[in-house]
């Protein structure tokens, strides 16, 4: 055990000496959640921007349906015309528009509301507010309307009892927790696919010491081959615990990304898919001929991986064929995994996921261990 | 008493026999050469003794312990200078000394002093904080070296120790192979350089298609060829030059022709040099001199095995 730890000791020096191990290891997941704000960051909060066209002229019903919009919570109206409108909503300056075409108003008043259009470019995810909202007050507006037909006295007067009664809108404001689980649903992503390539470059080393010879006096010395990998996958182990605490630290200390999860069992599940991580790595040292094939088939593996499993980019938005690909990808169990745990659910609930990921651990582990017994080119680094 | 003792080595490769059914012994206190064209087996016999391969068969001794029953004895005792360079660029050259005599257990103050003994011993003490990517093929060389005896082993084994190196380095290894064997270390030494091996070994053995097939001092092996000898022929306009002519010369072992001489093998007893030189005149080649050689290594190696070391 004392030679495991001279040989990882002697690593990990020789890891950190080098500047590019500091910006590979530590700089690249902090890339990696400044990414995640960036993408996420940038649709959150703020008041909604509505620009209003009024071609229906002063007609009462319009101008308090203007001015019923304007009361709303989190909504900032602007008038404008078609042209302009248009060009904002183009360039993002209003998140939408509303249209009040000519007839708007007697619509409303015979009971069949009409010639009200809402444009946006950004879809539902910003229409449906406003729409539900002004969908309920024309809907009471109408139903006035509808059944005071041919009574035009009525109406003015229990529309005006309904403008001054109007209805009492308790509105509280909810902490959306939904973008910050994704953000931190690709932070992980991003971390993830980090933890692989730091699991790879570590057991590459196993090759370039093969190559340069020193893999040749180490074995010549009171140094099992056994013991020689198992420094190697502990000094892996050593830095990726580094790279997960340090990120999951940045996140939470200096970025305030809140994944809702407990530091432990964040640690605790991301540890254990570096143990998958090393698994996959030994089991691409054990395939690889050289180190060029190494670094070869860690691209050929990783990202493409990666990018299935939705390290990248929601596994939602893809298509069914490639989600159901994904289940067989170690990334994909992490991720369902974190989201899970987000949703509320507790730890010892999710035995599937964590006796998957310890199967991809072992599995890939056991046929690394077949493949370096096989192996005959093995004596060509002798 | 003998340091190592192989007996009946057999190494094999699927069907390739790589080393034959080999018995040798290493004494206790000497520079024993071990020749061997490249192929011959002794790469892979020194990598069984530093137990870096599986014996298929027989068995090797080191002082008197079984290196398979008791691989940290050996390898404990062992130290191994590779023919190539394994140190780590990355680190300084105290690191890489400092690093490789640790996994023999040696930590504190014992690991400096012995560190910084090898590094003054291969004359890299004012060197020790630079970088090997900053040293000469010699001091990369040395430092091959230094990593190899911190932790004083009993048998050192240098596999061509002085591959690609100026003369100047070259002699400062000979040197420490020198001071290294008085010091009591015993030492095998692997080269492709004749004359080092003439020069500083005391016994040599001569290893061809996995076999031992001559084994003394240097006396001894070029008594087994007193029926020889060797005739160096100087030559000009060498071109049209017939080789196997001169081969199909009576008497004749082998030619070769080697930067303007011509390097003959011929029986002892049969004189032949008037043939040889009237076939160089028939061939139209001028001839600047000609010379017998004392028989030398070279020329036991190459009428036992038939091949140049080089080959």
């Amino acid at each position: 055990m004392n030679n495991v730890l001279w040989i990882v000791r002697r690593s990990l020096r020789a890891t950190f000496r080098k500047k590019s191990s500091w910006i590979v290891y530590f700089g690249l997941p902090v890339a990696g959640i400044l990414l995640s704000m960036l993408v996420y960051g940038s649709s959150s909060g703020g008041d909604l921007k509505i620009g209003v066209i009024n071609q229906d002229g002063d007609r009462a019903l319009t101008q308090d349906a203007i001015r019923f919009v304007e009361g709303l919570n989190n909504v900032k109206v602007t008038m404008t015309d078609e042209a302009s409108l248009k060009k904002d909503i183009a360039s993002g300056k209003l998140d939408s528009g509303l249209v009040f075409e000519p007839g708007f108003a007697d619509s409303v008043r015979e009971g069949h509301p009409a010639h009200l259009n809402l444009v946006s470019a950004k879809g539902a995810e910003v229409t449906s507010y406003v729409k539900s909202m002004l969908d309920s007050y024309i809907g009471n507006v109408a139903s006035i309307g509808l059944a005071t037909k041919d009574d035009p006295q009525a109406f003015e007067s229990i529309y005006a009892d309904y403008k001054q009664a109007g209805f009492k809108l308790d509105a509280r404001s909810l902490e959306d927790t939904s973008k910050v689980k994704d953000m931190t649903n690709q932070t992980i992503g991003f971390l993830l696919m980090f933890l692989l390539f730091s699991a790879v470059n570590m057991t590459e080393l196993i090759i370039k010491e093969r190559e340069d010879r020193t893999f040749l006096r180490l074995l010549s010395s009171p140094v099992s081959a056994r013991a020689y990998v198992f420094a190697n996958v502990l000094c892996t182990l050593v830095i990726q615990l580094l790279q997960i605490v340090v990120t999951l630290l940045l996140m939470k200390n200096v970025f305030h990304i809140d994944s809702g999860i407990p530091f432990g069992e964040m640690l605790g599940t991301l540890l254990l898919f570096s143990l998958t991580s090393i698994g996959l790595s030994l089991l691409l040292t054990a395939f690889a001929k050289n180190s060029k094939n190494a670094g070869a088939l860690q691209n050929l593996v990783i990202t493409p991986t990666c990018l299935l499993a939705g390290c990248f980019f929601p596994a939602e938005i893809m298509p069914d064929t490639v989600r159901k690909i994904a289940n067989f990808l170690p990334q994909r169990w992490m991720l369902d995994t974190i989201a899970k745990l987000q949703d509320g659910q507790s730890f010892g609930s999710l035995a599937l996921n964590l006796v998957v990921l310890i199967a991809f651990a072992t599995a890939f582990t056991l046929v690394a261990i077949y493949r370096f017994s096989r192996n005959n080119d093995v004596r060509q680094f002798i | 008493m003998n340091v190592l003792e192989i007996r009946n080595l057999t190494k094999k490769f699927g069907d390739f026999i790589a080393v034959d059914n080999m018995n040798l012994s290493v004494r206790e206190g000497e520079i024993f050469g071990f020749l061997g064209a490249n192929g011959a087996g002794k790469s892979t016999t020194i990598n069984m003794i530093s137990s870096l391969l599986r014996i298929t068969k027989g068995e090797i001794e080191l002082l008197g312990r079984n290196i398979v029953k008791e691989s940290k004895f050996a390898k404990m005792n062992i130290g191994i200078v590779p023919q190539d360079l394994a140190i780590y660029e990355e680190m300084s050259a105290y690191e890489n000394v400092s690093f490789f005599a640790g996994l023999y257990g040696l930590r504190g103050s014992l690991l400096k002093e012995r560190t910084v003994e090898a590094l003054d011993f291969v004359g890299l003490g004012d060197k020790h904080k630079a970088l090997p990517k900053s040293f000469s093929g010699g001091m990369k060389r040395r430092l091959n070296i230094a990593c190899a005896i911190a932790h004083r082993p009993k048998l050192i084994i240098m596999d061509e120790p002085t591959v690609g190196i100026d003369p100047q380095s070259r002699n400062y290894i000979l040197n420490s192979v020198r001071m290294l064997n008085r010091m009591g270390c015993s030492i095998i030494y692997t080269s492709h350089y004749m004359e080092e091996v003439e020069e500083i070994c005391t016994r040599i053995a001569i290893v061809d298609h996995g076999k031992i097939i001559a084994e003394g001092t240097k006396e001894q092996l070029k008594s087994i060829i007193t029926d020889t000898k060797e005739i160096w022929i100087g030559v000009k306009k060498e071109d049209a030059l017939d080789l196997e002519a001169l081969k199909r010369i009576s008497g004749i072992i082998s030619v070769r022709l080697e930067e303007q001489t011509i390097k003959i093998v011929s029986k002892a007893e049969i004189n032949n040099l008037n043939w040889i030189i009237q076939q160089l005149i028939k061939d139209q080649v001028e001839i600047s001199s000609v010379e017998e050689q004392a028989p030398n290594l070279e020329t036991v190696f190459l009428t036992l095995t038939g091949r140049n070391l080089r080959d």
